[in-house]
């Protein structure tokens, strides 16, 4: 059987185009519909823009990624690049489908790359195997569209706020729109940011499901749940057992270890329900994931980048969340910027500490505090250092700073400020005391 | 996720010492929320899709991954170009000409060894004129944009025989689309419902409440004070009010109040994290344990006749016994939440609570077996004590037939009025089906194709907003004015009246996975009704019937 041919249309080279190719996309995007904004451009121009001159970056190869690639490429997508730091795993199978298990092993990127231009003839897919925070401005500067697939927090936190510095607001070019899709077993969200124009990543940090953490003391001498006699094994025995050897959660006689521990530990406590794969679940923090829901999610957010990119609907204003457990139950709103939004925001946030707090447990407030959650955060004033965790030396000049009371540092109302080495901004505190 | 979702897997798989084997890894992040009775289910289940379309595709790839036991694609239709251009499960370099199932099966069965898949190339006018008998050998039949008139004998056909499976309807058109799933009963046990079943510390057992009551709270030694879980501090609590009310527990907001204030008082000092979960919790004490509305729905629907075919009505009809008796409660869950506690005094709890769920169980069992006798029922006990464990979440789903919706126009017009976007968007896309096979026939005629998607001149198959707007306007009755939600709708339809977005079908294959995993593991609660779609303003709905 003959291979659809390359074609020309309209004199224009589209590689790997047939006549008919676009039936189904070529509807919405030969004329509008009701609600379309009146700019839109119907007909060649709007393609030629879609097929011949956007270019999207999708970050994350993995369960998301993997629809958004394919979804992309087949709305008319032919520019794509793609970042993923990983290697494919057996567990991925189960739903990221540009995976088979003699890939296992190998750059998620790459891999993904590689099948979608083969199914997709004429889609330019740019692999790069490596950190997001590899890359530099000019790197993103280059997009006309971003699109997060990932699990990470960090991850996501980090380009979101690459992307609201990039904006200069002389220049319209270097405002790209961020569309973040995530999952979590049946449920999901999806949404449009504008950098600086609407809510940020940063701005609904204290929408996430709050992460379970379980106090040192009841791991160490009140163990009541399997999952703390896990924490036990994981958190206080492998460094006190093992020293400096490094914990890998991808290895399965790691797990073993840990699984051995643990269960003799809820032996001793009479706890029951200590297995393996909840030892796996507990250590590598997993979090449910299917097929169908990250294709709700991928395709919600390659049809706003659609929409974006050709103008032939209005775009989502900004956010979509999606409940699969009971029926199907989804909410669309706008989600609020927030003026003391660290990222996108300007002013200082607002902090009121007891007098009797030291450095130690402003610090410790700051990593929990869920509109916050800063690891490992370094603290100073517009005259002083208070703490900093890098470099070695600073870290023990300003280390007996912990001890001491906030109050004797910084004034009433007066400004501290946080920064980490993992995200790209500074967190401006106002601290007043009560 | 949730550790009680865990505590569900583990109880599934308690035989694992070592590293899982490679189907077991493969498949983790899923058991996770099905387990293996969930996977099971869905690795005996055949599913039927009729149409090998960029949406029927989609959807199937969410069910291969997963693992799905076999699946068919019944489509007479050789590949178009345009078929190769949305489609993800159609290659490029061979599939132009040859049969859209067998091409598609093809491509989709290299994503999973383990799933079988089959191409029927028979038309699927020619398969319906046989009868039920094929469509009986499925789990589930999923029909994509598919004629009105055959989806009409399709829906006829799997309604008239209970043995046949359950059908979900999809329709889509550019930006909008829904589907509706037709059933006759959907029992759900395993609802992995979010809210937790009862303490019960307003009704506490014996065993508590003696345990309670031997509490030396004054001279009791500051350490095991301090690691009193809060359940057994309001069950004590709330006899030492009721022997100071009459007997009564808290009942107006002073009281309540007061309740709280007691409890308070009981807390030596603000360290005592056990005495403030108490406070937190104090409205459980106060709240009286009854049977949620879930499952008084389920009495409320319970049949005059028992029959030995549903034996989930026998089980519901038991458990309606249980709940006649004191103390008027489903029967007590064995879980309980971590709370502040020390280890010895938390497992201590633990296994009463274990010790007198076991014996409900038992008492529970026995109403099963009486009925069942009586009925002519055989119950397995895992089923029983399935049904025992999830009693406070379950659902049982009375579904409707597929065009309910569209033969009552009083509950058209009701519905217009109260969801006015999914009305709306329902009515456009069945006006735009009754166009398009009206049209296509004539089409067909002169041109030898049938199919409404046929491309041989497309720009010939498209409604104006007037055509569906008379169309809409006849399903609802003169004199009902057609709103914005109406024209927008309709203008959306009439601008993509054939196309499959490939993002819309991914959505939708998406969405309609979720409610086949849900329909075949008889696990989370599937729709009842239509789901209802736009993807302009990026919004679901769902509307009954
Ligand atoms: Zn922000």
């Amino acid at each position: 059987m003959a291979a659809v041919d390359v074609q020309r249309v309209n004199g224009t080279s589209h590689v790997g185009d047939w006549p008919d190719r676009y039936y189904h996309v070529d509807q919405v995007l030969d004329r509008p519909g009701p609600r379309t904004d009146p700019s839109f451009m119907a007909g060649d121009g709007v393609k030629d823009f879609l097929r011949n001159q956007c270019k999207i970056l999708v970050i994350g190869a993995g369960g998301l990624g993997c629809e958004i690639l394919a979804d992309l490429a087949l709305s008319g997508f032919k520019d794509i690049h793609v970042i993923d730091m990983d290697t494919i795993d057996i567990s991925n199978l189960n739903r990221q489908f540009l995976f088979r298990p003699k890939d296992v092993g190998k750059p998620k990127a790459t891999v993904a790359a590689e099948y979608v231009m083969k199914r997709v003839p004429g889609t330019k897919v740019t692999p790069y195997y490596g950190k997001i925070q590899d890359k530099d401005d000019d790197y993103y500067m280059q997009f006309n569209l971003v699109i997060c697939g990932l699990d990470s927090v960090e991850a996501r936190r980090w380009i979101n706020a690459t992307l609201v510095n990039l904006v200069d607001p002389e220049n319209p070019e270097s405002l790209k729109p961020l569309i973040d899709g995530g999952t979590e077993g049946f449920k999901g969200q999806a949404r449009v940011i504008l950098p600086t124009v609407t809510s940020c990543y940063e701005c609904s940090l204290d929408m996430l499901n709050k992460p379970t953490a379980f106090p040192i003391c009841t791991i160490a001498n009140t163990p009541r749940l399997p999952e703390h006699c896990i924490e036990w094994a994981s958190v206080l025995e492998w460094p006190r057992v093992q020293g400096d050897k490094k914990m890998d959660t991808d290895d399965p006689e790691h797990i073993q270890w840990l699984y051995n521990i643990a269960s003799a530990r809820a032996k001793e406590f009479k706890i029951e329900g200590v297995t393996w794969q909840l030892t796996q679940g507990v250590v590598k923090n997993i979090i449910p994931a299917i097929a169908s829901t990250n294709a709700i999610i991928a395709a919600s957010c390659c049809n706003e980048a659609f929409k974006i990119a050709t103008s032939s609907a209005a775009y989502l204003n900004n956010y979509f969340m999606l409940i699969g457990t009971d029926g199907v139950y989804s909410y669309t709103f706008e989600h609020e910027k927030r003026s003391d939004c660290p990222v996108c925001g300007g002013e200082s946030l607002e902090v009121s500490v007891p007098r009797s707090w030291t450095v130690e447990r402003l610090i410790e407030m700051l990593v929990e505090k869920q509109d916050i959650q800063i690891k490992k955060p370094s603290l100073s004033t517009a005259t002083a250092q208070i703490y900093f965790q890098a470099p070695k030396q600073l870290e023990e000049v300003t280390r007996p700073n912990l001890e001491k009371l906030v109050s004797d540092l910084v004034p009433d109302g007066g400004d501290i400020t946080v920064t980490a080495s993992s995200l790209p901004f500074s967190l401006s505190l106002r601290i007043t005391y009560v | 996720m949730s550790f009680s979702e865990s505590q569900d897997l583990e109880t599934a798989t308690t035989a694992i010492q070592s590293q899982p084997d490679n189907k077991t890894r493969r498949y983790d992040r899923q058991l996770r929320l099905w387990a293996a009775s969930g996977q099971s289910a869905l690795e005996r289940a055949r599913v039927l899709v009729i149409s090998a379309s960029a949406l029927s595709t989609s959807l199937l790839k969410n069910l291969v991954l997963p693992g799905v036991g076999h699946f068919t694609i019944l489509d007479h239709h050789a590949t178009r170009p345009s078929d190769i251009g949305n489609n993800f499960f159609l290659d490029p370099d061979a599939s132009l000409g040859r049969n859209r199932a067998e091409e598609a099966v093809r491509l989709l069965g290299e994503l999973n060894d383990g799933v079988e898949g089959h191409a029927d190339t028979r038309d699927i006018a020619d398969v319906l004129a046989l009868g039920a008998e094929y469509f009986s050998g499925f789990t589930l039949v999923i029909a994509v944009n598919l004629d009105p008139s055959l989806v009409e004998q399709l829906s006829t056909l799997l309604w008239q025989d209970a043995a046949c499976p359950p059908l979900i309807v999809v329709r889509s058109a550019g930006f909008i689309a829904e589907f509706f799933v037709q059933f006759h009963e959907h029992d759900v046990i395993e609802s992995h419902s979010e809210t937790a079943p009862s303490l019960r510390i307003d009704k506490p057992f014996p065993e508590l409440l003696d345990h309670a009551l031997q509490l030396d709270l004054e001279h009791m030694d500051p350490t095991d004070h301090g690691h009193i879980p809060y359940v057994v501090i309001l069950v004590r609590a709330l006899e030492d009010w009721k022997r100071e009310h009459g007997g009564s527990p808290p009942t107006t907001t002073a009281d309540k109040r007061a309740f709280k204030d007691a409890v308070s008082a009981l807390q030596r000092h603000q360290d005592e994290e056990n005495f403030s979960e108490a406070v937190a919790n104090a409205y459980r004490a106060y709240t009286t344990t009854g049977v949620p509305s879930n499952v008084q729905a389920l009495f409320d629907a319970l049949p005059d006749q028992l029959s030995p075919a549903r034996p989930f009505a026998t089980l519901v009809a038991a458990l309606q016994e249980f709940t006649k008796q004191p103390p008027y409660a489903l029967p007590l869950s064995a879980t309980l939440p971590d709370m502040k506690s020390d280890t010895e005094s938390y497992v201590a709890l633990q296994k009463m609570y274990g010790r007198r769920a076991e014996k409900e169980r038992g008492v529970f069992r026995e109403l099963v077996n009486k009925l069942s006798a009586e009925t002519g029922s055989v119950i397995a006990r895992d089923v029983v004590d399935l049904f025992c464990k999830n009693a406070h979440g379950l659902f049982g789903l009375q579904g409707k037939r597929w065009g309910d919706l569209d033969t009552s126009r009083e509950r058209l017009v009701e519905l217009l009025a109260a969801s006015p976007r999914e009305t709306a968007t329902h009515l456009a896309l069945s006006a735009l089906s009754t166009w398009l096979a009206r049209h296509s026939v004539a089409h067909a005629q002169s041109n030898g194709s049938a199919h409404p998607n046929s491309q041989t001149s497309n720009t010939e198959l498209r409604p104006t907003e007037e055509d569906l707007l008379a169309l809409v306007q006849g399903a609802l009755g003169d004199g009902v004015e057609l709103g914005k939600e109406v024209q927008d709708a309709v203008g959306e339809a009439a601008r993509a009246p054939t196309a499959d977005l490939p993002n819309v079908a991914a959505f939708m294959g998406g969405l309609v996975a979720q409610e086949a995993i849900k329909m075949i593991t008889k696990q989370y609660v599937p729709i009842n009704g239509h789901c209802v779609i736009d993807l302009v303003d990026t919004w679901t709905g769902v509307i009954n019937a």
